[in-house]
């Protein structure tokens, strides 16, 4: 128990030190532009948590960040490295926003088909990618990345042909219907009751490594073979693996619907795809750490949006912020598979036979 | 002083504190072979590997010829005359031998290759030897021997008048070994020096001037071999004590056909044919012993009877059904229990804790799991029982498998593969890599399985092994069953069979 507890710390300890050199470099690019790193930094802060609104704008951006950086968790748990959250999101969305403006029911019985839609069309859109790797031993990276492509452009297609809205030439759909879009918590501000979806799900991702599926999941992760030896049928595991994340990315593009945007819209999947990826690298794929790392990047970009109207700090500076966050989680892992490396080779040396192939 | 090839004295190298080796003296004598024996991390690799400058000694000082020496790369030591020929070779497989020579060495004529004077010179020094090696050969094409007479004779070729040779008997059949001392005798005639690190008794009576044994990194002592000087006495300053070669006692004879499978036909993963028509019964309370050379089909075999490898053609009955090509799940449920040869990417998810690895072929089944859950109790509660009945060294269930040594790891997968009480007990190299102490645990373990009326396959290389577990031995040779041979057959016989030899032996058994 001691030892888990101490490569906690020190894990955790690293990722504060690594955000810290982020933000110090952050810091020289606002004084070669010649501002105040103080002030941006305390603009910024002021920007993600100055105000309720501000705190409720926090967490309108929490919530796509986090569903879809616990989607990409679970894949990332099972080494299948779905970068597609983007295209997944896109395809919830259209689904969604499809059942709500075509299907006339009411909308008690909209809201969830159009829930389901969503959820069932990002899964197999993301199974997709799955099955491929089976079936043809295709790398998830490139199957995933291009089926961005391919729904992206499936978006604009919709949002300037057959989906655009007849009232407008904006690339974008109709509004969806008011009764379907999700309620307004405090007054004018954005924060809808999506987050409650949210919370249930953080709630339900704290219990889910602890499942079967979760356990399987974790085993693929550990090696094809090893997992194959233990008796889980690895390609039927890889591809539910795969519709779990999508459903859950598919989740965050219909909340994103029917409580932001209420139609869909070219880029509608901005980049959360991006930052809900380094999320999910950052907070080591756990709860706890992606939680911390999505409330971190959830202020960086409100900070940022206040730093970039009230400084003459633009607002690259925290994109440059965010890439220097890639690259030093990029560095760790591999700082980390070397050490284990020769840790291995030196325990190979040292113990003669101790390992033989 | 002047007939000293290799003086060490005082050495000691610690790794993150740990003493690897401890204030060790070790002294070759010029023209002679001298045995360093110890379990396995007693620091005789270790030790090698200072004298080889793969590592640099903490303390203590190196004479080479009389001569205080800094060893500080393997290129020194090769322009001293020290050569060492590892336990896994360094051979490029798709290049002839003359190539591998000519790797990394400059040319003799410029920008063109000098590749007919080298296999000139190469082919005079292995007749010199005997060793009967083409230089025009590709290595891939060689057998295991061959290769490592390849690689001795890189050495010699390179200059090498003191030779350490790690571990060389344990790739070989007793015939190729043989051949191999022959080499070795016909190398110290000619004025040669050698270590041979081993920890094979029967080598160092045989073969050996001098030995020098080591324990935990200890010199314990250095000593002349003649005939006063028992196995018995070796074995003692190895291990510490008698070792003494007790199996329970066995208590049940052989019953029904458990595991019977037959024409099987299967390819490896090259798609090259590894298993062609093989058809063996493994009964209730027996041991049956698969001898054979590595790579000769044993691995691919134990993967079909596991399900983890499709059969192209063949049957199977296990307990009279027909189970050929079921899925690896359906096996574990029927208690075939595996031990498989590899245990760092297969037995073992090394990064997932001591407990996990324990559990991992019970996901989803109780009383592991309740209502989908994974039960944290059940699990830890399972971990402190077999952690004390199977003696498992670890500070934590939490901690790495990664983190246990190899002796360690196995007891996990043991633990794990006989507590379910296997019908079926399927062990690819159980004893492999570890020391005396741990591999007569896991041979233990294996009989009392038998003893439970398990009907048990145990792979192996190590012909001693077999002989002592087996209630019959099978030999494979390249995919092939060469014969089966009863309980206390002759070492030769085997041996011959090992080498695809079957027309000269009278198969008895089957």
């Amino acid at each position: 128990m001691e030892s888990k507890l101490k490569s906690t710390v020190k894990e955790v300890l690293g990722t504060v030190i690594m955000l810290a050199l982020a933000l110090l470099v952050g810091a020289v690019l606002v004084v070669i532009s010649g501002n105040s790193p103080m002030e941006a930094y305390s603009t910024m802060l002021r920007g993600a948590f100055g105000s309720a609104q501000k705190i409720c704008e926090l967490f309108v951006e929490l919530i796509p960040i986090l569903l879809m950086a616990f989607g990409i968790s679970v894949a990332f748990r099972a080494q299948l490295w779905n970068i597609g959250a983007t295209g997944q999101f896109t395809i919830g969305a259209i689904a969604a926003a499809a059942v709500a403006l075509y299907i006339p029911v009411p909308s008690g019985i909209a809201i969830p088909l159009s829930m389901i839609a969503a959820v069932v069309a990002a899964a197999f859109w993301a199974a997709l990618a799955g099955w491929l790797k089976n079936r043809f031993n295709a790398n998830e990276v490139i199957t995933t990345l291009m089926l961005n492509y391919i729904a992206n452009c499936f978006l604009l297609y919709l949002v300037n042909g057959p989906m655009q809205d007849p009232e407008t030439d904006l690339s974008q759909s109709a509004l969806v219907p008011v009764g379907m879009m999700l309620t307004r918590l405090f007054g004018d501000y954005r924060l809808h009751s999506g987050i409650f979806i949210m919370l249930i799900v953080t709630v339900i991702m704290f219990f889910f490594w602890k499942t079967n599926f979760g356990y399987r999941i974790n085993l693929i992760g550990q090696g094809e073979k090893v997992a194959t030896y233990a008796g889980v049928n690895v390609k039927r595991t890889t591809v539910m693996t795969m519709m779990l994340s999508g459903a859950l990315i598919g989740l965050a593009g219909w909340i994103q619907i029917f409580g932001i945007q209420y139609r869909i819209l070219s880029g509608i999947a901005g980049s959360y795809g991006d930052i809900a990826t380094i999320v999910a690298l950052l907070g080591a794929l756990n709860p706890y750490g992606i939680i911390a790392a999505g409330v971190f990047f959830a202020a960086l970009r409100c900070g940022g949006n206040s730093m970039q109207r009230m400084t003459d700090v633009p607002f690259s500076v925290v994109d440059v912020i965010e890439g220097l966050i890639i690259i030093f989680v990029i560095a760790k892992t591999i700082v980390n598979n070397k050490t284990l490396g020769l840790r291995d080779k030196f325990r190979r040396k040292q113990g003669g036979k101790a390992h033989v192939e | 002083m002047e007939n000293m090839a290799v003086k060490m004295q005082g050495i000691t190298k610690a790794f993150n504190g740990v003493k690897a080796n401890d204030h060790v003296d070790f002294y070759l004598e010029k023209g002679s072979i001298h045995g360093l024996l110890g379990e396995n991390g007693a620091g005789k690799t270790t030790l090698m590997n200072i004298l080889y400058g793969l590592y640099q000694q903490d303390e203590g000082t190196i004479m080479i010829n009389g001569k205080i020496e800094d060893i500080s790369s393997p290129v020194k030591a090769i322009s001293l005359g020290i050569g060492m020929v590892h336990q896994h070779f360094m051979l490029a497989r798709p290049l002839t031998v003359v190539e591998n020579v000519m790797l990394g060495r400059k040319s003799r004529r410029g920008i063109l290759l000098d590749t007919k004077q080298t296999a000139q010179e190469l082919a005079a020094v292995s007749d010199k030897y005997k060793m009967g090696v083409d230089p025009y050969s590709k290595i891939w094409q060689l057998s295991v021997g061959e290769q490592q007479r390849v690689e001795i004779l890189t050495a010699i070729y390179m200059g090498a008048q003191t030779l350490i040779l790690d571990e060389p008997t344990a790739v070989l059949t007793p015939q190729e070994t043989e051949l191999f001392f022959d080499t070795l005798r016909e190398m110290r005639e000619d004025g040669k020096s050698i270590i041979l690190i081993t920890h094979k008794l029967e080598e160092i009576v045989e073969i050996v001037d001098e030995v020098t044994v080591l324990r935990d990194g200890k010199m314990i002592g250095t000593k002349k071999m003649d005939p006063s000087v028992t196995k018995g006495e070796l074995t003692n300053m190895m291990v510490g004590r008698d070792v003494l070669f007790n199996f329970p006692e066995i208590t049940k004879q052989p019953g029904e056909v458990k595991l019977s499978f037959r024409n099987i036909c299967v390819r490896n993963d090259k798609g090259l044919p590894a298993l062609k028509d093989f058809s063996l019964d493994i009964r209730e309370s027996e041991v049956v012993g698969l001898a054979g050379v590595d790579g000769n089909g044993q691995k691919e075999l134990c993967e079909v009877l596991t399900g983890l490898r499709k059969a192209d053609s063949g049957e199977m009955t296990l307990g009279g059904e027909p189970v050929i090509n079921k899925e690896p799940i359906f096996f574990i449920n029927k208690k075939v229990s595996y031990i498989p040869e590899d245990r760092h990417t297969t037995g073992l998810a090394l990064d997932w804790s001591l407990k996990r690895n324990l559990i991992f072929k019970s996901i989803g089944k109780a009383p592991y799991s309740r209502n989908g859950l994974m039960q944290s109790k059940c699990i830890n509660a399972y971990w402190e029982k077999a952690k004390d009945e199977y003696q498992i060294k670890a500070i934590c269930g939490d901690e790495k498998a990664r983190s246990l040594s190899g002796g360690n790891q196995q007891k996990i997968i043991l633990a794990r593969e006989i507590d379910v009480e296997p019908e079926v007990l399927i062990a690819d190299q159980p004893t492999r890599g570890l020391d005396v102490g741990a591999a007569e645990y896991v041979r233990n373990k294996i009989i009392e399985a038998r003893n439970n009326s398990a009907a048990v396959l145990v792979v192996s290389a190590d012909l001693e092994e077999i002989l002592q577990i087996s209630d019959r031995i099978a030999v494979i040779y390249d995919g092939e069953l060469m014969g089966i041979l009863p309980r206390g057959a002759d070492t030769y016989e085997i041996g011959e069979l090992m080498m695809g030899k079957r027309e000269e032996v009278a198969v008895s058994g089957k």
